[in-house]
């Protein structure tokens, strides 16, 4: 077995535990030790919350232990990865992209967007996630103030579908519409709809989601 | 107005919204459901494993199940995103309002009212069969035969409504002026497909299209909908709330409408796995009542990656939490069967016969049949498999858990390796004659046999 793997094995129990103090110890022992910071997310972070995600799409473990990954891991990065990286000046990014979530305006239902939220951080996107019950002009104010690459927008209800495609007439309207991909998904939704609504495409599942995203920013 | 009693309820219900602790989403997600839910399962040694029954008959267990839950609902009580307030019953309350549950309710009217009854784990008293469409979406032009050859089953005691998809052409839009005019058309189309179809005084599930209050307070005013109807409302995952479904809960007690009220937690979800999901529903049946009120209370726990409410984990949790609440309480509770599979397939009926069974032995007063294909495919639902689940239901009265125990284990052998292939099967247009309102020769054959197969293998006589 590899440094990195026992590593790797180890670090997924520490963020499956939650336990702060022993992924954000490793973390630093290693860059101590000479890896660069790029280096233990490329070969010990993203593999590990890959393998969570993996884990909670075949629920071997459940949304709880997957919020656990994702809040150490946050802690992983804001104490030991980020002030490394931004020390180094290597000005190199490990984000895949910024993903804008929001459910619309109409709907409070919140776990699917949570989930597919946490699926593309643990698969290295960063979220901006706005809740529910979001107006659409929220939504692309947000998406120009945050500059995201991609809107993510989620609905549960039939009634809520027309709040969707604002977003999109809302985009069209200010001329900024081939800026920002779109994606929805929800239980209202597919991709007949998306199409339909003038989406760039559609995600079926959190993971599908996931690979959607990549695919919109070509990093499949 | 109702008695003062259940009028003061309401208001207290009400003042929680407003005065309770006020506390962040995330740590009512995180702290208030998930770790309460872990801490309760090890308290009450909530545990199955995949060889043990799937309809448990033992009482201590289905107790502790039911223990667990009440304390969860008194120890967290329900969210209301409103106000971001936790509203919190003592257990006094509970009690008070658990002991002013009627044993029996009739709902509809004339030649169509029909009474539900509180059951208990193996019980032979009748329930109830509300058969239809339960949201699933479907145009305009076919909403009303949709329904009437619903409403047209003899089995089906009430029946339920589906989604409209546009009102008048036009899109409906939540909390707009269009939800009040599709809730005036549903009304409208659903009340004349039950009188084509003869029975004008069935009670009928409403008001469906209502996202917000807007759509209930619309459909259910003057010439619409009426008290004898089942008005429906719901905890949002995981037992939260907020003012629209409020407002629905005030008009309920007002117009002294029936209604539904329910709550479905997520397999895989904040509550974790079949054990978590146990408590969630007794705690959730128990915070439905308090919050909204609700003739009935119903649950559909919902798997977080397939949708359905019958996955094997979800047979036993559903089973338990009603044997629990059956022997417990006398809420009339009832499963919502939502199977992967749709019409024009074998393992829809083998998905819905599952969870029924499992049910109807385990003490629910009505069952919620069939959210086909779990509900998200426009027209993919029929009523021959809620024909089939309201013929089975009264079958299997009086049936111990134990004797139906192996049954729904071979049933669930029969769909749980396909459940991920979504086999949702053929729309309504391709299942039922649109002239004649009945089921094609080839739907028709294909739930034959699964009758005789159900008769053979099992000695159910089905149809």
């Amino acid at each position: 077995m590899s440094d990195w793997e026992s590593k790797q094995k180890q670090f997924i129990k520490d963020i499956l535990a939650g336990d702060e103090e022993a992924a954000v110890s490793m973390a630093r022992t290693s860059l101590e030790e000479g890896a660069t910071p790029v280096e233990f997310f490329e070969n010990c972070i993203a593999p590990s919350l890959q393998d969570v995600g993996k884990r909670f799409e075949t629920l071997d473990i459940f949304l709880p232990e997957m919020v656990t990954a994702a809040d150490t891991v946050e802690k992983v990065n804001s104490e030991v990865i980020k002030p490394a990286v931004a020390e180094s000046q290597a000005g190199e990014s490990m984000s895949l992209g910024k993903v804008l979530l929001a459910t619309v305006q109409g709907d409070l239902h919140d776990i699917g967007k949570n989930m597919v939220g946490l699926m593309l951080k643990v698969n290295g996107f960063e979220v901006v996630d706005l809740g529910t019950n979001v107006p659409p002009a929220d939504i692309v104010a947000r998406a120009e103030q945050e500059q995201v690459d991609i809107i993510g927008m989620s609905a549960l209800l039939t009634t809520c579908l027309p709040y969707m495609k604002d977003v999109c007439d809302f985009l069209e309207g200010k001329g900024i519409r081939d800026k920002y991909p779109v994606i929805i998904g929800g239980a209202a939704t597919h991709p007949e709809i998306a199409e339909e609504m003038g989406a760039n495409t559609h995600g079926g599942s959190a993971a599908e989601g996931v690979e959607k995203c990549k695919m919109l920013l070509g990093k499949l | 107005m109702t008695d003062p009693t259940d009028y003061e309820i309401l208001l207290n219900t009400l003042d929680k919204a407003e005065n309770g602790p006020i506390i962040d989403e995330k740590e009512w997600d995180h702290q208030y459901i998930s770790q309460t839910v872990q801490e309760l399962v090890q308290k009450y040694d909530i545990s199955w494993a995949t060889d043990d029954p799937m309809v448990p008959w033992d009482d201590d267990f289905a107790d502790r199940v039911y223990a667990a839950g009440l304390e969860m609902a008194l120890r967290t009580g329900v969210y209301c995103l409103d106000t971001k307030r936790q509203m919190l019953w003592k257990r006094g309350e509970l009690e008070h309002i658990l002991k002013r549950t009627p044993r029996q309710v009739t709902v509809g009217a004339g030649e169509d009212a029909v009474t539900v009854y509180s059951r208990k784990p193996d019980d032979s008293t009748r329930v109830a069969i509300f058969g239809g469409p339960w949201g699933v979406p479907v145009t305009e032009e076919l909403y009303g035969p949709f329904i009437e050859s619903y409403a047209q089953e003899p089995v089906f005691d009430l029946v339920e409504n589906a989604t409209l998809l546009s009102t008048h052409g036009r899109q409906i839009r939540a909390a707009s002026p269009w939800e009040a005019v599709a809730g005036w058309q549903e009304a409208q189309m659903a009340l004349e497909a039950i009188e084509r179809a003869g029975r004008p005084d069935i009670a009928v599930g409403c008001v469906e299209i209502s996202t917000t209050e807007v759509g209930e307070l619309a459909g259910s005013t003057y010439g619409g909908y009426r008290p004898t109807d089942i008005h429906h409302a719901a905890l949002i995952s995981e037992q939260k709330t907020a003012y629209h479904q409020l407002i629905k809960s005030v008009h309920f007690a007002h117009t002294q409408s029936f209604s539904e009220t329910y709550f479905n937690p997520m397999y895989g979800g904040y509550v974790g796995g079949g054990p978590g999901v146990a408590i969630a529903i007794v705690s959730g049946m128990l915070l439905v009542k308090a919050s909204l009120g609700g003739t009935f209370c119903n649950t559909g726990p919902t798997h977080v990656h397939l949708d359905c409410s019958t996955h094997p984990d979800l047979i036993v949790a559903t089973g338990l939490a009603f044997q629990g609440l059956a022997r417990n309480t006398d809420l009339l509770v009832s499963p919502f069967v939502r199977p992967t599979a749709g019409p024009g397939t074998k393992e829809i009926f083998y998905e819905s016969a599952a969870l029924t069974i499992a049910t109807v032995v385990s003490g629910a007063s009505l069952i919620d049949c069939v959210q086909s294909a779990t509900g998200n495919n426009t027209l993919y639902s029929s009523p021959l498999e809620a024909r089939f689940c309201g013929e089975l239901s009264h079958s299997v009265e009086g049936m111990t858990r134990k004797e139906a125990d192996p049954i729904v284990k071979k049933l669930v052998n029969k769909y749980k390796s396909i459940q991920g292939e979504r086999l949702i099967g053929k729309p309504f247009t391709e299942v039922y004659d649109l002239e004649s309102l009945q089921p094609t020769p080839d739907w028709l054959d294909l739930y034959e046999s699964v009758c005789e197969e159900f008769d053979q293998e099992f000695g159910l006589s089905v149809n």
